[in-house]
């Protein structure tokens, strides 16, 4: 994990030396650092100060950290994530177990594969389908228990026996 | 254990009574038939003993644990557990050196005995106390492990639970549905009781199973037939089975896998489901239509349900949500809902084949039923091949439920729901309730297959080489299922995490999912032979 530090602005008293680095000046710069955290990292960087959360809400960042083993991450697939829900949902509900879960099956191979990438997207593309009917409430179609999350993927969820 | 009345009906296998005319038992000197049933030979003549001896070895277990004896109350071992009154005597004499031995009633644990031992016999009032041992006994000449029971519950145990009795138990499920299969009905009724007794006894899946399948042998001795199904709770059981196990999510893969195939460089695609229910298997297929190269087409789709028991249009709902979906992912959507009390009530025209389109069919679980009654396959074959689909996709469960025979589908079912709960147990994935739901499920189909016949009977599964001969005989033949199909239901299943339980197999271009050596389900698509 990196840590990294937000030089305040109001450090020093010396008003003359403008040459005070201040990343939060420089948002172009801090994106570019964020970009390269893993997700854990991400997180405690929201807690930071507004700024940092709001940035790190930026769909982009989190595209970055799903496909950044990816080398020509795949077309299209952004108006696609977009519509279901969002870059870091994708990572959070499923691009983080299937990594995870199948990392620890296979002992070695640091990129995705075609396959994993299709899998996460078509279980993401059910989870969007599912909170679809939950949203419909419960007149007509959908499930009777409405106020149960959907758990078709709760199975990514659990920990796993191996 | 005290008999008000014992039915002569009432004889058991091991009993050594010459007939069942007698109207009492225990004037003919025969092992007791529900102590037989769990192992123990203990005659009739004896029982007043027994109990009496059970009532004295629970006061002095209790008094040596309030006195901190408790290696006395804890590990005991003794030989030969058939033999009950010996070994009873054996307890008493070992524990008889403790000299605050309390004769009086001990009103603390006042036991309630469990199970329900039916109308013929009561629980002696007091305590009446069965050995429970914690361990399974690896057979019953080894050594057998006592462990005291917790005096600060006040349920009795009753749980014998040894790998004879689940031997027995299958033993007689399978002698109770030859009964059945010989209309013998009071031999079968005697065993059915048995069963009850026994199924009690065993743990997990095991017990389950065995409770859902002498519910369903009960019912078709006693002509206690199921009444319908009532379509929309089986669907929401089917919502519950499809979170649980990844069968269901193995099926609808698969099946889009295929149908994405034959779907490449094509721009107006349309298909027919049979089986709607709650329309999970669309999303995925919409979302990789959506991802691949060169875009997605123009996608129609038609569903085809059961009338909705309540006033909502179930279909429709379903429908538009999908196209919500569809067009917030920019696939053009057409959707049309056909509402038919049975598959084989449709026709070509219904199903509306255009110019231009590539057509899929799809039917997962719903080929089966139409085996119910005469013709009814022919005609949704016949309906299927003028619709002159690109492929046409069957998922079917890999079991043969449909034999002439009672006791041969008796056997084969229960081998297949058997290793379905197995699987059940072992797998993780959803809530309890969706498990409790999920195996409502399966028990309902165990009632059908079990309990019902004729055109009631609904749940005629087949194997998947008697599926090939039918669609051959149709005109359909094989197209094989790729091996992305498998690579990404291999990934799946990794994720649901049943161990190494579920194994995918690929037989002739059909993918089989099943749980260890046993395949349950098949996937396969086919096409019009040229």
């Amino acid at each position: 994990m990196v840590r990294l530090r937000a030089v305040g602005e109001h450090g020093r008293e010396d008003k003359n030396t403008s040459k005070t680095f201040c990343i939060n000046d420089n948002i172009d710069v801090l994106i570019e650092i964020l970009k390269r955290l893993d997700d854990k990292s991400i997180g405690v960087a929201a807690c930071v100060c507004r700024l940092w959360c709001a940035l790190t809400r930026n769909d982009a960042l989190w595209e970055h950290l799903c496909f950044r083993q990816l080398s020509p991450p795949p077309e299209g697939v952004r108006t696609v994530v977009a519509a279901l829900g969002g870059y870091r949902r994708l990572y959070t509900v499923c691009v983080k177990p299937v990594l995870t879960r199948l990392r620890k099956m296979k002992s070695g191979g640091e990129m995705w594969t075609r396959h994993e990438v299709e899998l996460s997207l078509s279980l993401f593309c059910v989870d969007y389908y599912e909170r679809l009917f939950l949203a419909g409430g419960g007149g007509g179609g959908g499930r009777i228990a409405g106020d149960a999350p959907p758990s078709s993927l709760m199975f990514l969820c659990k920990a796993v026996n191996v | 254990m005290k008999r008000e009345h014992m039915s002569h009906d009432n004889f058991s296998s091991s009993g050594s009574c010459s007939s069942s005319t007698k109207p009492q038992m225990w004037t003919c000197d025969a092992d007791d038939e529900l102590f037989a049933v769990l192992g123990y030979s203990v005659k009739p003549s004896d029982m007043a003993d027994v109990a009496q001896k059970i009532e004295h070895l629970e006061q002095v277990m209790c008094s040596v644990e309030k006195d901190g004896l408790s290696q006395l109350a804890s590990d005991t071992t003794h030989y030969n557990p058939s033999d009950l009154s010996s070994w009873l005597e054996s307890m008493i004499s070992g524990l008889n050196t403790t000299p605050d031995f309390d004769s009086g009633v001990n009103s603390s644990a006042q036991m309630v005995v469990d199970s329900d031992f039916g109308s013929d016999l009561t629980a002696i009032p007091g305590k009446a106390v069965y050995p429970n041992p914690r361990e399974k006994p690896p057979s019953p000449a080894k050594k057998l492990k006592l462990s005291a029971p917790e005096t600060e519950s006040s349920e009795s145990i009753v749980m014998v639970d040894s790998q004879e009795n689940g031997i027995r138990l299958v033993h007689s499920l399978m002698a109770c549905a030859e009964a059945v299969q010989k209309e013998n009905f009071k031999l079968a009724e005697a065993l059915v009781k048995n069963i009850g007794f026994l199924a009690v006894s065993q743990a997990g899946a095991m017990r389950k199973v065995a409770t859902y399948f002498a519910e369903a042998l009960a019912r078709r001795i006693y002509r206690l037939y199921p009444t319908n199904q009532d379509s929309a709770f089986t669907d929401l059981l089917q919502m519950h089975f499809y979170e649980t196990c990844p069968y269901l999510k193995f099926a609808h893969f698969t099946a889009n896998q295929a149908i994405l195939e034959s779907f490449a460089g094509r721009d107006r695609v349309h298909v027919v489901d049979f089986s709607m229910k709650q329309g999970m298997q669309w999303p995925p297929l919409l979302q990789a239509l959506a991802l691949r190269p060169g875009g997605p087409p123009r996608f129609r789709l038609t569903a085809v349900g059961p009338p909705s028991t309540d006033n909502t249009d179930q279909l429709q709902e379903i429908g538009r949500k999908l196209g919500q979906l569809a067009e917030s992912i920019n696939v053009e959507f057409e959707y049309r809902g056909l509402v038919a009390n049975s598959l084989a009530d449709l026709n070509a025209a219904l199903l509306d084949r255009r110019e231009g389109e590539t057509v899929a069919v799809n039917s997962i679980f719903d080929l089966h039923p139409l085996l119910a009654r005469p013709g009814a396959i022919e005609a949704v074959l016949r309906v299927v091949t003028e619709v002159k689909p690109a492929i046409f996709t069957v998922v079917e469960q890999e079991a043969n439920h449909n034999g002439s025979v009672f006791s041969d589908r008796f056997t084969e079912a229960l081998h297949y729901y058997s290793t379905l709960f197995d699987s059940l147990e072992s797998c993780g994935g959803g809530s309890d309730e969706d498990r409790v739901m999920s195996e409502i499920y399966l028990g309902r189909q165990i009632c059908n297959v079990v309990a019902c016949d004729g055109a009631d009977r609904v749940e005629r599964h087949e194997t998947l080489a008697q599926w090939r001969r039918r669609l051959g005989a149709a005109g359909f033949e094989a197209v094989h299922i790729g091996s992305n199909a498998h690579k990404q239901v291999s990934m799946l299943l990794e994720l649901f995490g049943g161990g190494d339980g579920y194994r995918v197999e690929e037989k002739h271009g059909c993918l089989m999912l099943g749980w260890h050596t046993r395949p349950l389900f098949a996937t396969s698509a086919w096409r019009l032979a040229s």
